[in-house]
C-alpha cells in the first residue's frame, strides 16, 4: 500500500470512523457526551480527512514524486462471477479539487459550529451528521466507479434531510425534511437506474470506462445521459425540483451554508462533470440541460427579488448561479464550470455564515429600498405578473403535490383492498 | 485456504445470522420463547443448513415452522395458521424431494417462501405476525433465511426453475411495488412494519427468480439483509411499544429526546432496509438490481422505485414516531441487554455491508454447486 492509497482511505474513512466511535459511545453508555468530547472526536476525523486530502492533492501535483493521476485500486468490494463492484478511487483534476475544497469547507464549518451551536440540544447530532456528510462528499469526490459514487451520494442526501429537520420540535422543518428527502430519493432512483444501465451497456461502471460512451448508439447514450441529468436536477434543485431548496433553509445556518451554499447543492453539477463523456455525445440531454439551467436561473432571479427573508433570498441567488453552471456544463465549458462552481461555493459559504449578522445589522440600520428596475419601467404589467408569480414561486410545490396525488389515491385504494383481504382470511378477532 | 473449506463456511455463516435472529428477542428479554422451543428451533436450523439431502433439510425447516406456529398461537391464530401452512408446504417439498419430483418441490418451496416472507397476496399470516407478534416475526425470519438457503441449494438448479424465473422476477417486482405503495399511506407503526415486510418479501421473490439464472449469492444476501434489517426493526418496535404502547401516526410523536437510542436504532435498521450505504442492504440492493436487469429491465426499475418509496415512507414513519415537540415519559431508553442485541445485529449488517465477500464468496461457491 502506497502513501496515496493510505491518504485516499483516510480522506474518506476518517470522518466515518469518528462517527462510529461517537455513536458506539452513545449507544453503549455515555448518553450525553460533552460538547468538547464531541467536537474533538469528530474534529479529529475531519482534520485527518483534510490532511489526507492535501496529501492526495500533493501527490496529484507531483510535489514529492512524479505526478499521479488515474484509477487507484483497492481490490474488489464484491466479486460474484462476472459481476464486480470495484473498490476503485479516481485521482484527477476534478476529484482532487472537489475533495480538497469540500474537506476544507467542512472543517471550517465544524469550527464555526462549535461556537454557533454552543448549548444547542442537538449539538452531538449535528456533529454526527457532519461526519457522515464529510464521508459522503469525499466518497463522491474520489469515487472511481458509480457504485461508490452512489454510496456517497446517498449519504449526502440522508445527512441533508436530517439537517433540514434539525429543529424537529417544530412541524415545518420536519415537513421540509420529508419533501427534500423525497426529491433526493427520486434523484437517487434516476442515478441508480443510470448506474445499472451504464454497467450493462458499457460492461463497467468505472468512470474511466466512460470514454467508450462514444461508441454507444445515440438512443442508448441519450437515455443514460438524461437519467444522469435528472439525478443532477434533483440534487441541485433545478426546475421543476426547485421547491425543496427554500424549505431546506429550516436547518441551522452552518448546515445551510455547507449544504445549500457550498457543497451539496453542487453535487449534481459534479456528477455531470464526472460523466461528461456520456453527456458530451448526447445533444438531446445537453439541450435539455441548457434549457433547464437557463429556466432555473431566470426563475430564481425573479424570485430572489421578492424574497423577504435573507436565507431564502440567498437560496434563490444560489439557485440562479447553479442554473448558470449547469448551462455552462451542458454547453461544454467544463473547465469554466469547475472554476465557477468552486468560486461560487466559497462566496456563498461566506454569505450564509454572515446572514445572521446581516439580518441583525439590517434591523438596526433599516432597509434601503431599491428604485424601479428596467422591467418595471419598460413593461409594468409584465413586471407585475412576474412579481405575482415570483411571490408564490410559480406554485411549484402545489403542482408537484398535484402530480403525485393520483399515486396516493391508488395507494389508499390498494390499502383498502389489502385490509379487506386480510379481514377475510383472518382467524383473529378484532379489527385488522 | 482450501476451496472446500471456504465453501463449507457458507452454512456456518448462515447459521450465525439465523441464530442471531432466533436468540435476539430472548437476549433482549422480549417475551422469550420457552427453552425447549428455542432449542428445538436452533436444532432444526442447524439440520436444515448442514443436511446433505433436500428431504432432510425441508423437513427440518417444516419442524421449525411448526415450533414458531406453536409460539404464535396465543398471540395471533392467523399468523400461526399461516406458519403451519408454510410448514406443511415444506413437508410437501421434502416428500417431493424424496420422490425426486423436483418441479413439485420447487413450486411448494416457492409458496412456502412466499408465506414466510410475506409476499402479496400470501402475506396475511406475516401481516398478522407484524401486527400482533413482532417477536415471533423476528424469530421466524431466522428460519425463513434458512428456507431460502435450502431452496437455493436443492431446488433452484433445474429446468423448471429456469423456466419459471421470468415469472418469479416479474411477480416479485410487482408485489414489491404494490407493498411499497401501500406503505406510503399507513397510519401506524405496525402498518409501516407490515408494509416494509411485504416490500422485502416481493424483493426476495424477485431475487429467487434471478437466482434460478445463476445468481445465487444475490438472493441469499437479499434474504440475510432482509432478515437482519426487519428483525432489528421488529425488536425496536417491540421495545418502543413496551414503553409507550401502540404508536399511531396521528401527529408528531416527539420521542427522539426521550428515547434517543431507540430513535437511532430505528433510523439505522429502517435505513438498512432501504439500502443505507455501508450496510448489507446497500450491497444486496445493488447486486440484486444488476442480476434482475439480465432478466427484466422493467422489473429492475420497478424495484428501484419501490425502494425509493419505501425510503420516503420510512422517513415519514420516523418523523411521526420520534420527531416533534418532546413527549415526556418516565420509561427508560433501551436497557443494556436490548442495546447489546441491537449492536450485534448492526455489526452483522455493517460487516456484510463493508465486507460482503465474507458471506458471498463461500455462499456462491456452495450454492452454485448445488450443495
Amino acid at each position: 500500500m502506497t502513501i496515496l492509497h493510505l491518504a485516499l482511505a483516510v480522506a474518506i474513512l476518517a470522518p466515518l470512523a469518528a462517527v462510529a466511535v461517537l455513536g458506539l459511545r452513545v449507544l453503549l453508555g455515555d448518553r450525553h457526551p460533552s460538547e468538547l468530547n464531541t467536537f474533538r472526536t469528530i474534529g479529529a476525523g475531519l482534520l485527518a480527512s483534510l490532511v489526507a486530502s492535501a496529501v492526495v492533492a500533493g501527490a496529484f501535483a507531483g510535489l514529492w514524486a512524479p505526478s499521479y493521476r488515474g484509477d487507484i485500486e483497492f481490490g474488489d468490494w464484491l466479486r460474484i462471477g462476472d459481476f464486480v463492484i470495484p473498490g476503485v478511487l479516481l485521482v484527477d483534476g476534478i476529484s482532487v479539487t472537489i475533495s480538497a475544497f469540500a474537506a476544507a469547507l467542512t472543517a471550517v464549518i465544524a469550527r464555526f459550529s462549535r461556537s454557533y451551536l454552543h448549548k444547542e440540544p442537538g449539538f452531538v447530532r449535528f456533529f454526527v451528521l457532519l461526519g457522515l456528510f464529510a464521508t459522503g462528499t469525499q466518497l463522491v469526490a474520489l469515487a472511481g466507479a458509480l457504485e461508490l459514487f452512489f454510496a456517497g451520494w446517498e449519504m449526502i442526501g440522508i445527512a441533508s434531510a436530517f439537517f433540514i429537520g434539525f429543529f424537529h420540535e417544530r412541524d415545518e422543518p420536519v415537513r421540509s425534511a420529508v419533501r427534500a428527502f423525497a426529491t433526493y430519493r427520486l434523484s437517487d432512483a434516476g442515478l441508480l437506474i443510470a448506474t445499472v444501465t451504464t454497467f450493462e451497456l458499457l460492461g463497467s461502471a468505472r468512470f474511466s470506462a466512460f470514454d467508450r460512451a462514444a461508441s454507444l448508439p445515440p438512443a442508448e447514450s441519450s437515455i443514460i445521459a438524461l437519467l444522469f441529468l435528472v439525478s443532477a436536477m434533483g440534487k441541485s434543485a433545478q426546475l421543476p425540483f426547485s421547491g425543496w431548496l427554500p424549505r431546506a433553509m429550516e436547518g441551522p445556518t452552518p448546515s445551510s451554508a455547507l449544504f445549500y451554499g457550498a457543497v451539496s447543492i453542487h453535487a449534481g453539477l459534479f456528477l455531470l462533470l464526472r460523466v461528461w463523456p456520456v453527456l458530451e455525445v448526447s445533444i438531446i440531454a445537453r439541450s435539455v440541460g441548457v434549457a433547464v439551467g437557463l429556466a432555473t436561473a431566470l426563475y430564481a432571479a425573479a424570485v430572489v427579488r421578492v424574497h423577504t427573508d435573507a436565507k431564502g433570498a440567498l437560496a434563490h441567488a444560489t439557485l440562479a448561479q447553479v442554473g448558470l453552471i449547469l448551462t455552462e456544463i451542458c454547453l461544454g465549458w467544463t473547465t469554466l464550470a469547475l472554476v465557477h462552481l468552486v468560486c461560487h461555493a466559497f462566496l456563498r459559504l461566506g454569505q450564509y455564515l454572515k446572514a445572521p449578522n446581516t439580518i441583525h445589522d439590517t434591523h438596526r440600520m433599516g432597509h434601503q429600498h431599491a428604485g424601479a428596475g428596467w422591467l418595471e419601467r419598460a413593461a409594468p404589467t409584465v413586471a407585475a405578473r412576474v412579481y405575482s408569480a415570483s411571490l408564490h414561486r410559480l406554485r411549484l410545490d402545489d403542482r408537484i403535490d398535484w402530480a403525485f396525488s393520483p399515486v396516493l389515491r391508488v395507494a389508499e385504494a390498494l390499502d383498502g383492498v389489502d385490509r379487506w383481504w386480510r379481514r377475510v382470511l383472518s382467524a383473529d378477532g378484532g379489527a385488522q | 485456504m482450501n476451496a472446500e473449506v471456504v465453501a463449507l463456511s457458507a452454512p456456518w455463516e448462515a447459521l450465525i445470522v439465523c441464530s442471531l435472529l432466533l436468540f435476539a428477542p430472548a437476549l433482549a428479554s422480549q417475551r422469550p420463547m420457552p427453552a425447549w422451543q428455542l432449542g428445538g428451533c436452533a436444532m432444526t436450523l442447524g439440520m436444515a443448513l448442514f443436511a446433505s439431502s433436500g428431504t432432510v433439510a425441508f423437513a427440518a425447516i417444516a419442524l421449525g415452522g411448526l415450533l414458531h406456529a406453536v409460539e404464535a398461537w396465543h398471540q395471533t391464530r392467523t399468523g400461526a395458521i399461516f406458519l403451519a401452512a408454510s410448514a406443511l408446504l415444506c413437508f410437501g417439498a421434502s416428500a417431493a424431494m424424496a420422490g425426486a419430483q423436483l418441479t413439485a418441490a420447487f413450486l411448494l418451496s416457492c409458496l412456502a417462501v412466499a408465506l414466510r416472507a410475506g409476499v402479496l397476496p400470501f402475506h396475511v399470516g406475516v401481516a398478522a405476525l407484524c401486527d400482533r407478534a413482532p417477536v415471533v416475526q423476528t424469530q421466524q425470519l431466522a428460519s425463513a433465511i434458512a428456507l431460502v438457503f435450502v431452496h437455493l441449494r436443492f431446488v433452484d438448479h433445474h429446468a423448471t426453475a429456469v423456466e419459471l424465473a421470468p415469472l418469479l422476477v416479474r411477480y416479485g417486482a410487482a408485489a414489491c411495488f404494490i407493498a411499497a405503495l401501500m406503505t406510503l399511506v399507513q397510519r401506524d407503526l405496525r402498518g409501516l412494519y407490515r408494509g416494509t415486510t411485504g416490500m422485502h418479501g416481493g424483493m426476495l421473490l424477485a431475487a429467487m427468480g434471478a437466482a434460478s439464472l445463476g445468481n445465487f449469492a444475490a438472493a441469499l444476501l437479499v434474504a440475510v439483509a432482509m432478515g437482519l434489517a426487519l428483525g432489528g426493526l421488529g425488536l425496536v418496535i417491540t421495545s418502543l411499544e413496551a414503553r409507550v404502547g401502540p404508536v399511531a401516526f396521528a401527529g408528531p410523536g416527539g420521542r427522539a429526546r426521550t428515547f434517543p437510542r431507540l430513535a437511532a436504532a430505528f433510523a439505522l435498521f429502517g435505513g438498512a432496509g432501504v439500502g443505507l450505504p455501508g450496510t448489507a442492504g446497500f450491497v444486496a440492493d445493488d447486486l440484486l438490481l444488476h442480476t434482475l436487469w439480465m432478466e427484466s429491465p422493467v422489473s429492475t426499475v420497478t424495484v428501484i422505485l419501490s425502494s425509493a418509496m419505501l425510503a420516503v415512507a420510512t422517513l415519514v414513519g420516523f418523523s411521526k414516531v420520534f420527531l416533534g415537540r418532546t413527549t415526556p415519559s418516565l420509561a427508560p431508553d433501551l436497557h443494556a441487554r436490548e442495546r447489546l442485541v441491537m449492536v450485534m445485529l448492526l455489526v452483522g449488517l455493517l460487516t456484510l455491508g463493508f465486507a460482503p465477500w465474507a458471506l458471498l464468496g463461500p455462499a456462491d461457491a456452495f450454492l452454485s454447486g448445488g450443495g
